[in-house]
């Protein structure tokens, strides 16, 4: 799946993506296209189990002009901490973690047709466009060595098992739901008219996502959108969290009144009953 | 009916965590234990991260324990004295032991280490307590009368200095042999989850020698005090804690913890104790296991809250 279609020179992660300069060097418009989410706030309150945010747009082109559409959804970055399962004689242990950094809490992709029919390898590194091409860097692990006599060389920790940790979060993240390519992910429903579906499991994280939209014409971008989509808690939840993270010792004590109150409570009804 | 944990930040389904409290309470009544140690491999099972599955069911230990030690305590059994001094070395132990988790977290080892304690610990224990209950059945099925424990007391024990009476207890021993029980109970408290009661109880019985009347009482009252220190440290130092999984742990534990006080009555006790040692040899095989199992996936995202 992912890893097959990776191609081998790639062994650094896609820079992050300067949108305006992009968006200015490449002589990409913001008048071609036009977007909106179905909702740009999600609630995340007890009842909370995942949302589905319906993306639309319209491109402004003339009729004959071939054009694709891609969708990026990206939630707000968080380093992540990967485990490598090590066999240790008969038991199975724990490596050190690798720390990524910069990587999206969740990533969707979703096109017209599949990117690699879309656009170039090139454009696709450029823009980020892709499960392979997310941007996520393991600056915690490199070190500087000498190598071939040259000094201070920077070199990347896990070296040539890049790839395969690398490969590992995108497995892990597409299986909890949080990271996906959907080639097939922006309809047109009329025809210069399209929507893509933006699914968030419950365990999305909570922040700010952006959902950048661009027109491809003959492999060349030409058009760009952004939207924001915010996800927070609500209500109860906003509360507990937020009492848990700054009253922290109200919030322990708290609990520990509950707790200690339902037993007692407990105790006495069933003494009585 | 499924419900948002707001520190877990997932959805879980309350009649499947009601139901595990229920299950676990029962059990807990049943076997006068506190079921920490049932209820946290259950919990990582179901998906919970563990760090937050170890620190809220800290609530549901706290809410059994208290609603046992307040029956036990109006029969005038708990030894408050000598469950105060093991609360102390208690409370020492929960402090290092959050710290400790705390570490082995960012080392990425703290699964690891969570696995390899409770096939150790629950292993060793439950299989000796299988052991003795069976030996137990047996002589009493072939009318031989039970074997007695050994009354002599170790020596060394009393030839340790800062010595206190322990009335209740019915005790002239120095401090350091509870305060270092207390210890390592509040420890394992906070690595593990556990109330350390299945710890606790052999140590006064087998090492201690405390009047068997007290002893339950005074473990109770002494896994209160650790467990409340534990959850709140659990709360300010990791923000683990997840005051909405733990009340719908506890609700269901209370219960179910009343269910299985009734419940014992019905059964004999030699009987018990070798469905109790099952029940703990399992559960430390179980956790164990994943150790020597090649993982599905190489590869695991450690969790980064907290």
């Amino acid at each position: 799946m992912v890893a097959a279609s990776l191609p081998p020179d790639i062994t650094a992660p896609a820079p992050p993506v300067p949108y305006i300069e992009t968006q200015q060097a490449a002589g990409v418009s913001a008048d071609l296209l036009s977007t909106d989410l179905t909702q740009n706030r999600i609630e995340v309150s007890s009842s909370f189990q995942g949302a589905k945010v319906i993306l639309y747009g319209a491109v402004f082109q003339p009729e004959d002009q071939p054009s694709d559409v891609v969708v990026i959804i990206r939630g707000p970055q968080a380093s992540m901490r990967l485990i490598r399962k090590v066999k240790a004689g008969a038991v199975w242990l724990n490596s050190r973690p690798v720390v990524f950094e910069g990587a999206p809490g969740y990533y969707m992709a979703a096109s017209s047709q599949p990117l690699d029919r879309i656009t170039d390898f090139s454009h696709r590194r450029l823009l980020g466009l892709g499960l392979d091409y997310i941007a996520m860097d393991t600056s915690r692990e490199n070190k500087v060595v000498t190598r071939y006599g040259v000094k201070d060389v920077v070199v990347n920790g896990i070296e040539d098992d890049y790839l395969d940790w690398r490969r590992a979060v995108i497995r892990l993240k597409s299986k909890a739901g949080l990271y996906n390519d959907n080639p097939l992910g922006v309809r047109f429903v009329d025809k210069n008219l399209f929507r893509a579906e933006v699914t968030l499991p419950s365990e999305a994280p909570i922040g700010d996502y952006t959902a950048e939209v661009w027109l491809f014409s003959d492999g060349q971008p030409v058009g760009y959108s952004e939207k924001k989509l915010t996800v927070e808690k609500v209500g109860f939840e906003r509360f507990v969290y937020t009492v848990a993270h700054r009253h922290a010792w109200l919030y322990g004590l708290a609990c520990v009144f509950m707790s200690m109150g339902m037993g007692a409570l407990a105790s006495r009804l069933f003494r009585r009953g | 009916m499924e419900i948002y944990l707001p520190i877990a930040e997932m959805s879980v389904n309350v009649w499947l965590m009601a139901g595990l409290g229920v299950i676990v309470g029962f059990l807990s009544g049943l076997f006068g234990v506190g079921g920490g140690f049932l209820m946290a491999p259950v919990l990582v099972a179901l998906g919970i991260p563990p760090s937050i599955a170890v620190a809220s069911q800290a609530g549901h230990v706290l809410a059994t324990s208290t609603s046992s030690v307040l029956s036990y305590g109006r029969e005038a059994s708990v030894d408050y004295r000598m469950g105060g001094v093991m609360a102390g070395g208690g409370i020492a132990g929960a402090i290092a032991g959050v710290e400790l988790f705390r570490l082995l977290r960012l080392l990425g080892q703290a699964d690891l280490m969570v696995a390899i304690l409770y096939l150790l610990l629950l292993g060793t224990i439950g299989g000796m307590m299988l052991n003795e209950s069976l030996r137990a059945l047996l002589r009493a099925r072939d009318g031989l009368p039970a074997e007695r424990p050994k009354v002599k007391r170790p020596g060394w024990l009393y030839a340790l200095p800062y010595k206190m009476r322990f009335p209740v207890s019915g005790l002239y021993i120095s401090v350091i042999p509870p305060i270092a029980i207390g210890f390592v109970v509040g420890l394992l408290a906070a690595l593990m989850g556990v109330g350390g009661g299945f710890l606790i109880v052999p140590a006064m019985i087998y090492l201690l020698r405390m009047k068997a009347s007290a002893v339950v009482g005074t473990s109770l009252f002494q896994i209160v005090i650790t467990t409340l220190v534990t959850m709140i440290l659990q709360a300010v130092r990791n923000h683990t804690v997840d005051a909405v999984l733990a009340f719908i742990l506890l609700i269901g534990g209370v219960i179910g913890g009343q269910l299985g006080i009734r419940a014992a009555t019905r059964f004999r006790a030699e009987q018990m104790r070798v469905v109790l040692a099952i029940i703990i040899l399992m559960a430390g095989l179980q956790m164990g296991f994943t150790l020597f199992v090649p993982p599905e996936d190489p590869f695991i995202l450690a969790p980064t809250n907290g």
